[in-house]
């Protein structure tokens, strides 16, 4: 889940299903069995009444058919997470069904399914108990429809494998679909009482299947939306222009591309939702004609101040924000901080940076839109079509109803097709020409129009009393923010009733006692005009936690305490740090016990060769409200004389709760560990004048199969609630590279990534 | 006193003048009818045939997708551009009414049927080696092509060097005319393997560096590589720095199947002269091997087998690409094709730590092969290499260059790498392994 | 016009000589298998094979496969289950999947030219393949599989 966030935190919450009632009812010839919308659930009005009426609840529906296959629609974009598979699981075991009969369907987008979002690591988290739920009230009614049929009480029979069996009959539930009569209204009262499964009756979730996407993924069947191909489209590619934001096209001569053979012509976007300023689609019959022609369309531009702005701007301001106290929204903001910070006897501050970070998802942006019978189809991969569907409507000047997104493969997320901005110069291109169009990014298009990683800087300080206990902690972060940037509605309100936005500053509310805490989160609002701010797999918490882990332990080597044991003392699970249920049961402690357990595997505290250290760092994953308890010993050996850093081997230790698809989500934690690694010592650009320096892979080089150190991955067996797992490995594997390098060669690295020159530079000042 | 001054310039010139138009005289030789196909004997042209492919006579011959033999092929020169002349029989444009003893003229001493000079970018000094026999089959074959009209082209030259009777003075200067007689004392194998080469094979034309007047320079510095075309046709003499000696089984293979897994792929102009080599006998291209093994001088089986492990080792480093960008470059485009490991390089995968292009005095055929790869239709048949002219800047080329210079040969930088990259890239060139953008 | 053999079958394109034999596969054949991802030569996702050895079609022009023989992922097996595709699927790798065509084409001649690959040989020759997901321990797991079951198979035959 390669990716992250979404707005609506509330939205994000998993459903309480003890509110809702379950429908079962004919439909097609088959049975839908789904939740109630709450409004429309009347004691008179039959199940399947109400499923002809649509009146059942958004996302969560499945179907089993006369054949006995047994469908799951499934909102959540497919983008290497294998979610179908796991969500289907979830209600499979529940159902008891065969799982050999279960299809995965990954849905349209339509209104009846509500909030279409992938992101945040919530898939699971969000879906877990809903869908067991109305996996358990489907089987129940399977069986007590199944021992009618065979003449039984219902208590007299269990269900496995899609079939209900009493005594030595048995009778399959596609002979109960179809001689049977399933309709069923649950209330939420009797919902309520459903017996789920306890773990050890669990027999699909937590055991290993293959992933079902996965087949097509091999034999170059699987579609994607780059593959996306209608009669009669007309093939685009797009001269991106010099800012983000404020650029107008002056005037276009396209004189030289009239040579090349299918070239079409020039289109100058105008853009009703303003998405894509200063746009000019160049149109051919062919990709690679667009590709030809457009390099030899000379646009000129007349752009505003934000061409002229670059990386240091940025991190110019964010010192200045640091400098102004009542600057920014406070997210944790204790009583009595400054009083503390006063009285402190000592103060450590540290100032720690990232850079710019591309996606660079290896599918370049497409889509493909056109109208017919009056409606809007656009098709393209996307993580949160409910986001982009309100901007296409605009663009477009029709309403979203007569907008529908169809559904492909993602040839990677990582966040950037949350932004669905890519959609809106298709679409209004194929109603200037009133023909379709297929737009396909070329490689550097796609970088100069990526939402990427905004740069941050960081201040943090702590205060110690004289017996070196610390007092107080206030944790400073400014970076460009996505979700104002995208959907400024969505953003919480601070302590000081300020807007922020929490996917740029989760994880420095973190789980340590550290006496009186302030969180402060800083709009940077010089990012935030200069470009498009991406959510990218993990937002702040790749930049925040590099901050606090990288932090504690110069707090550590400053105090002369061993950093293991400086963390496990303030992991004391006390305070707010005690966690509540269901998602948090145990708090810190369980942050203690996962970097305990890293610690131990890695080997913590023996002898290493010369200029080889480990380095450990712990985080709780995304956000509080879900925490994924993760930790990571990394082993790295530095060169002194290059300032290379090699990084051999990470550890990582897990607590996720419930794990549903055991290798799904190993497949997850190595994903997300080796982009934690990349973003650490590999890739990252800077933002130069108004654009990124890197556009292709001959100067931005994120990690290759060369690059790839040993991984040790656990997990810790738990029966807690199943929270996230596609982001929080990668919110922990930088801090623990940096510290590692410490521990090497004593150079202290305050900014990602680390490159050779940075290491030898830090070497030179530690000598 | 400035009359008589003038009178004595005058004079000079004249004598001048008329003495060159009597050293430059050569007769025209009579048209002929142009001979029926089927009086050349079947297994005459069939000679002719090889003996074409081995002097790779298509090669300057024939324009880039023009019909063979035809001429138009453009040589860029220090002195100017000169396009190769029509040599199939059309009695108009071609050789349809050129008898044998104009032909056989104008491959020894480099003279048109009508008596005029040929530049000397018809190898002639090396064809007057040639023998009367060898001479007959190509005229049989040459005879019996398809004939096609293509009038010749006017050499783009500046005055004097277009005044062809002026070629006269530099045959004067640097031409030395007679067969090919054996070195007594040398074996026959070594003796045929130096009338291939020296004759019609014309390698030196290439292999050896040429003075200001566009002669190949016959001293100490014969066979000590030179830079033709935009491609660096590297030493044939003891001065060839590949790191794995050339053996005469290396000499042979190579010219046999047009690549070894201890040299490398002949690539450019070379590929054409493997596949016009490949022609002859395996007795012939051994006899070449001879020749030119005795030049490269012997060969110590523990320095090959010293370089080999150096150059696999370097290889392995692919595996771990460090921090330089070129080493990046290199991990990220080449080391698909070009890693190796031990215990032997593969021919398909050319090791560069083994490749001439790479410890060549000159970047240029490196340079050539990165921007625009290698066609199938190369020194290993069916085997290309895409180009990077549009994937990689100047400096980025420059920058795998000269990482591959540090890390895979023990020879100084090169200089000017960018400037040389830009130069390459200009060019017009050859090779079909390019994608144009 | 260029003519070349595409997965076994002869094919004559109507397109311009310098076209990428990547944008030929994809828009004039409707071979969707093989990937865009760079454009550059960097990132392997449109490997095809070219007279059996991996290629990156992106930069590779029409005109330099003329009268070659062309294998895409859609012809490397023609049920889809060559000892890698086995390998990949016993293995888990993909995750988005959107590299892997060019993986497994790259992978093919990894095999060929090195049949017991160590982790040195996977590395280098994979290096090519950019896998954004950073599935690279599976792929290189899976790849010393497939070498394994190649080899078992030849000794049994």
């Amino acid at each position: 889940m390669p990716r992250s966030d979404m707005p609506l935190r509330a939205a994000a919450r998993p459903s309480s299903p003890s509110r809702r009632a379950f429908l079962i009812g004919a439909a097609g010839g088959g049975f839908v069995m789904a939740f109630a919308r709450a409004a429309t659930v009347l004691p008179e009005t039959s199940a399947t009444t109400l499923i002809a009426e649509r009146g059942f609840e958004p996302g969560l529906w499945f179907r089993i058919d006369i054949d006995g296959r047994i469908t799951v629609n499934v909102i959540r974009a497919e983008m290497g997470q294998h979610v179908g598979t796991a969500l289907a699981r979830i209600l499979a075991d529940e159902l008891e069904a065969d799982w050999s009969q279960v299809r995965v369907s990954h849905v349209d987008t339509d209104p009846k399914w509500g909030l279409m979002v992938t992101g945040g690591s919530w898939s699971v988290w969000q879906s877990w108990l809903p869908l067991a739920q109305a996996g358990a009230a489907g089987r129940i009614a399977l069986i007590e429809e199944g021992a009618r049929l065979l003449g039984v009480a219902p208590d007299a029979c269990i269900a496995r494998n899609s079939t209900v069996s009493a005594g030595g009959r048995s009778i399959s539930y596609a002979q109960i679909v179809q001689r049977g009569d399933l309709t069923r209204t649950y209330t939420a009262d009797e919902l309520a009482k459903l017996p789920l499964k306890t773990p050890a009756e669990r027999r699909l979730v937590g055991v290993d299947t293959q992933a079902i996407d996965i087949p097509g993924k091999t034999t170059g069947k699987a579609v994607y939306g780059i593959d996306a191909q209608v009669d009669g489209m007309v093939y685009a590619r797009p001269l991106v222009p010099p800012t983000r934001n404020g650029s107008t096209v002056v005037s276009v001569d396209d004189s030289a591309a009239r040579a090349v053979k299918g070239y079409l012509r020039s289109l100058t976007l105008e853009d009703p939702s303003s998405t894509v300023p200063g746009w000019v689609m160049v149109c051919a019959e062919s990709t690679f004609a667009a590709m030809r022609a457009a390099d030899k369309v000379k646009v000129t531009w007349r752009n505003d101040d934000t061409a002229t702005l670059s990386e240091q701007d940025v991190l110019d301001f964010g010192r200045k924000q640091f400098a102004d106290p009542t600057a920014g929204a406070t997210v944790v903001d204790d009583e009595g901080v400054d009083a503390a910070f006063a009285a402190a006897a000592s103060t450590l501050e540290r100032t720690y940076t990232t850079a710019s970070v591309l996606h660079f998802q290896l599918e370049p942006l497409n889509a493909l839109a056109f109208e017919k019978d009056g409606r809007w189809e656009i098709h393209t991969g996307n993580q949160w079509q409910s986001l982009i569907l309100p901007t296409l409507a605009k663009a477009l000047g029709v309403g979203e109803d007569r907008i529908v997104m169809r559904t492909y493969l993602l040839g990677g997320g990582f966040g950037r097709r949350l932004n669905g901005d890519y959609a809106v110069p298709a679409a209004l291109a194929a109603k200037a020409l009133g023909r379709p169009v297929k737009m396909t990014c070329t490689r550097p298009d796609d970088v100069r129009f990526d939402s990427f990683r905004s740069p941050s800087i960081q201040r943090l300080r702590m205060g110690l009393d004289a017996a070196g206990a610390i007092v107080a902690m206030q944790h400073d972060a400014s970076a460009g923010w996505p979700t104002q940037v995208m959907v400024p509605s969505f953003m919480p309100k601070g302590k000081n009733d300020r807007p922020y936005d929490p996917f740029a500053i989760a994880g420095a509310d973190h789980w340590y006692s550290v006496g009186a805490q302030r969180v402060r989160a800083l709009s940077n609002e010089v990012a935030n005009r200069a470009f498009r701010p991406g959510w990218l797999r993990s937002v702040g918490p790749g930049w925040t936690n590099w901050a606090v882990e990288s932090f504690m332990d110069e707090a550590a080597h400053e105090r002369g305490v061993d950093p293991l044991n400086f963390r496990l003392a303030l992991l004391d699970g006390s305070g707010r740090n005690t966690g509540s249920a269901p998602n948090s049961v145990g708090g810190a402690r369980r942050q203690a016990a996962v970097l305990k357990r890293v610690a131990e595997i890695a080997g913590w505290g023996t002898p290493l060769p010369k200029d080889t250290g480990l380095g450990i760092a712990t985080t709780f994953g995304q956000e509080r409200d879900m925490p994924t308890w993760v930790a990571c010993a990394a082993r790295v050996r530095v060169d002194r004389a290059s300032g290379d850093v090699r990084v051999e081997k990470l550890f990582l230790v897990a607590d996720a709760g419930t794990i549903v698809h055991p290798d799904g989500a190993l497949a997850q934690m190595e994903g997300a560990a080796l982009w934690g690694m990349s973003m650490a010592v590999l890739e990252g650009t800077r933002f130069e004048n108004g654009q990124v320096r890197d556009t292709n892979l001959d100067t931005y080089t994120p990690m290759r199969m060369a690059d790839c150190p040993e991984l040790q991955i656990e997990f810790i067996a738990s029966t807690e609630v199943p929270v996230g797992l596609g982001e929080p490995a990668t919110t922990v594997v930088a801090p623990a590279i940096g510290n590692a390098v410490f521990a090497a060669v004593g150079a202290r690295l305050r900014h990602i990534p680390i490159r050779p020159a940075d290491v030898l530079a830090a070497l030179k000042q530690s000598a | 006193m400035f009359k008589r001054l003038v009178i004595a310039l005058l004079v000079i010139v004249v004598v001048g003048v008329v003495g060159l138009a009597v050293l430059a005289y050569r007769p025209a030789l009579d048209p002929i009818t142009p001979p029926a196909r089927t009086s050349f004997a079947a297994e005459l042209v069939a000679k002719g045939e090889m003996l074409a492919g081995a002097g790779y006579c298509a090669t300057c011959h024939t324009a880039p997708g023009g019909q063979r033999y035809a001429g138009g092929y453009a040589m860029t020169t220090g002195f100017g551009t000169i396009w190769s002349t029509n040599i199939t029989p059309d009695p108009q444009t071609g050789i349809g009414r050129w008898s044998e003893a104009a032909f056989r003229r104008a491959l020894r001493e480099g003279v048109a049927r009508d008596g005029a000079h040929l530049f000397p970018v018809f190898p002639y000094q090396h064809f007057n080696q040639i023998d009367d026999a060898d001479i007959k089959a190509l005229y049989a074959y040459f005879m019996t092509r398809e004939p096609a009209v293509a009038p010749a082209r006017k050499p783009d030259m500046a005055f004097p060097l277009n005044v062809r009777a002026l070629q006269a003075g530099w045959k004067l200067l640097y031409f030395r005319d007679g067969a090919y007689g054996p070195v007594s004392g040398n074996s026959a194998q070594w003796n045929r393997g130096a009338y291939l080469a020296e004759g019609l094979a014309h390698c030196s034309a290439c292999h050896s560096p040429r003075n200001a007047l566009g002669a190949e320079q016959l001293d100490a510095h014969r066979y000590t590589g030179a830079v033709v075309d935009g491609w660096y046709a590297p030493p044939l003499d003891r001065s060839n720095p590949a790191p794995v000696r050339w053996s005469e089984d290396e000499l042979y293979a190579y010219l046999r199947h047009g690549a070894t897994p201890l040299h490398g792929v002949a690539a450019g102009a070379m590929a054409e002269v493997v596949h016009g080599l490949g022609k002859l006998p395996d007795e012939d291209l051994r006899a070449i091997a001879v020749y030119f093994a005795g030049r490269a001088g012997a060969v110590d089986d523990a320095a090959t087998a010293a370089a080999l492990a150096r150059a696999l080792t370097a290889s392995a480093q692919a595996a771990q690409p460090a921090g330089d960008a070129g080493a990046r470059l290199f991990a990220s485009a080449c080391a698909s094709c070009h890693y190796n490991s031990a215990p032997q390089p593969l021919t398909e995968r050319p090791e560069l730590g083994l490749n001439s292009a790479v410890t060549a005095a000159d970047p240029s055929t490196l340079i050539q092969v990165i921007l625009h790869g290698v066609g199938v239709d190369a020194g290993l048949p069916g085997v290309m290499m895409p180009g990077f002219a549009h994937s990689l800047g100047d400096e980025e080329v420059a920058s795998l260059a000269a990482w591959l210079r540090r890390t895979r040969s023990d020879q100084p930088p090169w200089p000017d790498l960018p400037r040389t990259v830009a130069a390459l890239r200009a060019a017009p060139t050859r090779s079909a392994a390019t994608a144009q953008r | 016009m260029s003519q070349f053999v595409l997965n076994g079958h002869p094919v004559t394109l109507d397109i311009d000589d310098d076209t990428p034999l990547l944008w030929a596969l994809r828009d004039a054949l409707h071979l969707k298998g093989t990937k865009f991802g760079c454009g550059i030569g960097f990132c392997g996702a449109c490997t095809v094979h070219v007279n059996g050895r991996a290629i990156r079609s992106c930069i590779t022009p029409l005109g330099a496969v003329a009268g070659q023989q062309v294998t895409t992922i859609e012809g490397l097996d023609p049920d889809g289950s060559h000892p890698l595709q086995k390998a990949w699927i016993a293995v888990q790798a993909p995750q988005c999947g959107y590299c892997q065509p060019g993986q497994i084409m790259q992978a093919a001649t990894l095999l060929k030219d090195f049949p017991d690959p160590s982790d040195a040989d996977i590395n280098a020759v994979m290096a090519g393949n950019l896998c954004r997901c950073m599935a690279y321990l599976r792929i290189r797991k899976a790849i010393k599989l497939a070498a394994a079951e190649l080899k078992d198979g030849s000794s049994h035959a």
